[in-house]
């Protein structure tokens, strides 16, 4: 009898729970791609830097309004030649209840370090050493001068290091275990504003708002969130529009985007941080060695056509218009250069200039990332757009495995290849340093295989000036220049486009005026403002 | 030694060779995929010296043979390797996620037995007639239309228009999962006693399960159609018949256990099968399942991952063949003292 109406009940609540609507629920819930990394030394992509954001502090953050960096748990910093010293809130409290110490910022950077993945990369060779002052003081010394260090600091996240080290397990860290490891794979050690509940990678994540935040939690933010992971675009339709999910990926197909869009109960989001499509042009191969055959399909190229391409409502799109490197948010960005448009008549004046005349010589490959397939539509424009012009072009699609293969030696890289990439910190060093340095070494980032002295001496310049006005003035610099060589069509700055329901508000992903200089750090859940 | 024994022990050391075999082919294909994978791992920013560390790490500078030594070796102290894309270890989480796919897959092949075979043995005992039609039809349209057409079909009618089922997941968010003690939910909700838990993860269950087994409902029961049908034309039935026994003894005696040797066979290979197809059907309804898992990792050229899931997946494929093989020899007395030989 007992089990009888157990059985009942479980089945009576099971069907309640299917039918109850969104806004009885204090619950966030949205999906995002696989796999989502709980450990904030790890994880490096979307949803496993917004994992980080929440659960866990940095000493600054992504600033807004132009400006690269914010204080955080760093109230303040000085920095004298190459020593950084930062002063820490007193007040900050872990989930465990543990006060924050310089002591957990020096654990914090020898353990992503240690663990060699991440961020880490952000730090490799840059810091010689980084010392507890006091309890809330702690100083970096850097091997040598590097402004976008400040930068980096924003994806840094501080551990509890008492907790840690109380969950430590063998491992190859000698006298440190491992580091934790395994209990951060499903456990936070951090003072986030949200607390992980449980995290399951590559199905889901929950969390719970955390009331001891240092800076609060409005009421209006959500209790809990639910983080699914690896839905299909028909399942997250029909998801969203039962009220069963309130926010989407930025991964969704534009046509069930649209169809969602025209929804009375939904609205659009963007996340507008330092997205830029990049067409890379391979500078060490003929005929795109010549600069003048780079501007002619600098300018053969039809931007509006390609910005409709992702157009998702006539308000909204998925890319704006770009007149560079630098995204319009981004700490660098420099306003007084024009837009890029199609201008056929310029393609045809630098065609004109450039050595390579017959058919034979004007042969273009493009590649295009086979896991993206918005791009094939934009090689497909490239293609007549080039070929209109006189160039003999052809489309292949790569795998993302082996595009990263090819593109790492001029000599197999594509003529033309397509890739989306946004800055990993606030800084446009983290970003331009890579792609366009001859001294970087080759990776999937720097497919145009640039040598221009002048880009490399004005990046050099950037890494060396810590005055903010001095350093802006560089980049802007850098962005002219890189227009002038043509490294790449800079086709679009890319925007995440997210569909959510109409119960509930992100301001940093709605108001231009409260969007932040580095992706990802807008969808902090105690910015949700939940309306119903 | 009795000769199902003997069958036993032959097909065990086969498997055991085919294991090997498939561990070799899957290291070396792995490894063809064109990338680097410690690149990969480490993303754009890495510096050469973490990309050379991480190769020395996990032995990728050295030859293939030493490369497959070394594994083997983790291998036979139960450990295979860490996700490079999970950065956790594979039998982590392949403990996180075959529980799921068994979970999914058991139920498709109970449906497919449940279903496929009466529709069947109906169809061949009335054949010609209009069940028999009908059923041939269904038993057409369901093995012709892929599974995951078939998972977005119910989950739009049953899960999102009647609101019959949940369109997606294991288990309700804001219910407490049964304790894990087997990873699989209605195995854990019966230990627990938890009945609510067993409807909730039954309800989602169900679509996915079915959206599974249809083309091998359809298979199975044209199967059974075909071979009773055959079978009725043996001797032996007419003898029944002209002995005046009922239909329906028949039907359940003489004529659906010949039948039931070839049905079986396939759908041994069915239930392997099912491995492979339940990617899709797991992608469709947020399944959070190993296939889905397999998918991602090989896309991520995650070596150790890769290995260790086809491992996993060719041992269950092996276990499935080899149970369908003594369920055969106990339904067919000639296979069973055949023995060894079979």
């Amino acid at each position: 009898m007992t089990l009888s109406r157990r059985i009942l009940g479980g089945a009576v609540a099971s069907f309640l729970l299917q039918a109850t609507p969104s806004f009885a629920e204090p619950l966030f819930r949205l999906d995002a791609s696989a796999p989502g990394e709980a450990d904030p030394d790890k994880g490096i992509d979307y949803i496993g830097s917004v994992l980080a954001f929440n659960l866990y502090d940095a000493l600054v953050v992504p600033g807004q309004n132009g400006t690269p960096v914010a204080p955080h748990l760093a109230t303040a910093w000085k920095i004298d030649d190459d020593d950084y010293i930062f002063t820490l809130r007193p007040d900050v409290k872990f989930h465990s209840g543990n006060i924050m110490t310089a002591d957990d910022v020096v654990f914090s950077f020898k353990r992503l370090m240690a663990l060699g993945k991440g961020n880490s990369p952000l730090f490799a060779d840059r810091v010689a050493s980084v010392t507890a002052l006091d309890p809330h003081t702690v100083k970096f010394t850097l091997s040598g001068p590097y402004a976008p260090f400040l930068g980096a600091v924003a994806r840094l996240p501080v551990l509890d290091s008492k907790l840690v080290m109380a969950h430590k397990a063998d491992g190859k860290f000698g006298d440190m275990g491992d580091y934790g490891e395994a209990y951060l794979s499903s456990h936070d050690a951090g003072s986030g504003a949200y607390t992980l509940v449980s995290h399951v990678p590559e199905s889901e994540t929950n969390l719970a708002k955390f009331d001891g935040y240092f800076l609060g939690v409005p009421a209006s933010a959500p209790d809990k969130v639910r983080i699914r992971y690896g839905l299909q675009p028909a399942t997250v339709r029909e998801l969203v529009a039962s009220g069963q999910q309130d926010m989407t990926s930025q991964w969704l197909p534009p046509e069930v985007m649209r169809a969602l869009a025209e929804r009375k109960d939904t609205h659009l989001l963007t996340d507008r941080g330092s997205n830029i499509l990049f067409l890379h042009m391979n500078t060490q191969k003929p005929p795109l060695d010549d600069v003048n055959c780079r501007l002619a399909l600098t300018y053969a190229f039809d931007y509006a056509t390609a910005m409709k391409l992702v157009q998702i409502t006539d308000k909204v799109s998925a890319a704006t218009p770009a007149n560079g490197a630098i995204g319009k948010s981004e700490f660098g960005y420099n306003a007084s250069l024009p837009m890029f448009a199609q201008d056929l008549n310029k393609a045809k004046d630098f065609l004109a200039k450039c050595k390579y005349k017959t058919p034979d010589e004007r042969k273009l490959d493009i590649t295009w990332i086979t896991e993206v397939p918005a791009e094939e539509k934009i090689a497909l424009l490239m293609k007549a757009n080039f070929d209109s012009l006189g160039f003999q072009t052809t489309i292949k699609g790569a795998p993302w495995t082996l595009y990263t293969q090819q593109v790492t030696k001029p000599e197999s890289t594509p003529s033309l290849s397509e890739v989306y990439i946004d800055a990993p910190t606030p800084d446009p060093d983290s970003i331009l340093y890579n792609m366009y340095s001859s001294k970087s070494p080759p990776t999937w980032e720097s497919a145009s295989h640039l040598s221009d002295p002048e880009v490399d001496r004005l990046l050099d310049a950037g890494r060396k000036e810590n005055d903010l006005a001095k350093r802006k003035a560089i980049y802007e610099q850098v962005e002219a220049r890189l227009d002038a060589v043509a490294p790449a069509i800079f086709a679009g700055e890319v925007s995440g486009v997210f569909v959510g329901l109409n119960t509930f508000k992100l301001p940093p992903f709605e108001d231009d005026s409260k969007r932040f200089s580095a992706e990802e750090y807008g969808l902090q859940f105690r910015m949700v403002e939940m309306t119903k | 030694m009795p000769p199902l024994a003997l069958t036993l022990i032959h097909r065990l050391i086969a498997s055991l060779v085919v294991l090997v075999g498939v561990s070799m082919l899957m290291f070396a294909i792995a490894r063809v995929i064109p990338g680097d994978p410690a690149r990969i791992a480490l993303g754009p920013n890495a510096t050469e010296a973490q990309v050379q560390a991480l190769r020395r790490e996990r032995h990728l500078d050295e030859s293939l043979p030493r490369q497959y030594w070394e594994y083997v070796r983790e291998l036979m102290h139960g450990n295979l390797g860490v996700s490079l894309y999970s950065n956790r270890p594979v039998r982590v989480d392949i403990a996180q996620y075959l529980p799921a796919t068994l979970e999914l897959v058991f139920a498709a092949g109970l449906t497919i037995v449940v279903i496929g075979l009466p529709v069947g043995v109906l169809s061949a005992r009335y054949r010609g007639g209009l069940g028999d039609h009908l059923g041939r039809i269904a038993s057409i349209m369901s093995v012709s239309t892929p599974a995951f057409v078939w998972g977005v079909i119910l989950q739009l009618c049953f899960a999102y228009l009647w609101r019959l089922f949940p369109i997606e997941g294991r288990f309700t968010a804001t219910l407490t999962p049964p304790p894990p003690v087997t990873g699989f939910f209605i195995l854990d909700s019966l230990l627990a006693g938890d009945g609510g838990a067993l409807l909730d993860s039954l309800h989602h269950l169900a679509l996915p399960a079915l959206a599974l087994a249809m083309a091998g409902i359809g298979q199975t029961a044209r199967l059974t159609r075909a071979s009773m049908v055959d079978t009725y034309r043996k001797p032996f039935i007419e003898m029944a018949e002209a002995y005046g026994f009922r239909e329906s003894r028949i039907a359940n005696r003489y004529a659906f256990r010949p039948a039931l040797v070839p049905v079986l066979t396939i759908l041994g290979l069915d239930l392997a099968a099912l491995l492979g197809n339940a990617f899709l059907v797991e992608s469709v309804f947020g399944w959070p399942g190993l296939s889905r898992y397999g998918v991602e990792v090989i896309l991520h050229k995650d070596l150790d991952a890769i290995v260790g899931t086809v491992l996993i997946i060719a041992t269950a494929f092996l276990i499935a063949n080899i149970v369908v093989d003594l369920l055969v020899a106990l339904v067919n007395p000639r296979i069973r003292y055949a023995g060894g030989r079979s």
